[in-house]
């Protein structure tokens, strides 16, 4: 091959994918067990008294632009992790075609779904208030 | 003499069921799984936030038993998660205070002082502004 025909580019699309993945995989260490805690299984039970709880109180604190953004760091981010995550448990089960350019299209396609789906949401649910 | 000489490509195909054959493959495996959960509970929290939508008189938080059981099972994963990743730290984290190197278990100690000051932060914010 000649090597004057190929130019070094920097790789800005891994830049951004190791970027999310890392940042998602701290994301989701530190931030969810808390989450599943007081709103999947303490605030259900009556345990504690949980701001999702309540209508009034969820909207409230929905309404924070903060908080919107607290939300959309933590689904956005962990969502891209979770795809690398997927697809490489799918390769290490034995399905090669994990690795192809369409299932790549799928796992980090659906992340951006999802994250273009929660903007949408934290935009359409509650208006901004300070 | 045939100046071609045919080359056979070798490729390693791992065995089915190869994580299953030792306790560290299967939990690796697990490890890799928890993401699926997560996933799933992180969608289910969307839910919630979408619920919003409905107004005071439609809006029903999750509740129901199956909730509390899938939540359970959720933690175990994310905990599980969370334990290997900040278990980590003190292999990936190197520091140095006054060109002496910081022990691994005392930044291990670190991350997981972290995480339990920010989970604290976290249910209380959920808590408070519950009120």
């Amino acid at each position: 091959m000649n090597e004057h025909s190929t130019k070094k580019r920097p790789a800005f699309d891994h830049l951004f994918f190791w970027f999310m993945f890392a940042q998602g995989g701290v994301i989701a260490a530190l931030l969810i067990p808390v989450h599943i805690l007081v709103q999947g299984i303490l605030g259900p039970l009556g345990i504690v008294p949980v701001v999702d709880r309540h209508y009034d109180t969820w909207i409230s604190i929905l309404g924070n632009p903060l908080v919107k953004l607290y939300i959309l760091v933590l689904i956005a981010f962990p969502f891209f992790h979770f795809a690398h995550r997927l697809r490489y448990l799918l390769v290490d089960l034995g399905v090669p075609a994990a690795k192809s350019l369409p299932a790549q299209a799928v796992f980090y396609g659906g992340a951006v779904v999802i994250s273009l789906i929660t903007i949408w949401l934290l935009l359409t649910t509650a208006p901004l208030s300070l | 003499m045939s100046t071609e000489t045919a080359t056979r490509e070798y490729r390693w195909v791992m065995p089915r069921g190869w994580w299953t054959r030792r306790a560290n493959y299967f939990w690796y495996i697990v490890r890799e799984f928890t993401s699926l959960p997560l996933a799933v509970w992180l969608l289910w929290f969307l839910v919630e936030v979408q619920r919003a939508q409905s107004g005071p008189k439609g809006y029903v938080p999750h509740s129901s038993t199956a909730f509390v059981i899938f939540s359970v099972i959720c933690l175990g994963f994310a905990l599980y998660h969370s334990i290997t990743f900040l278990s980590l730290a003190g292999v990936i984290l190197h520091f140095k205070v006054l060109d002496r190197p910081i022990p691994s278990r005392l930044v291990v100690l670190s991350q997981f002082g972290a995480w339990a000051a920010i989970s604290a932060v976290i249910a209380f914010v959920l808590i408070y502004f519950a009120r």
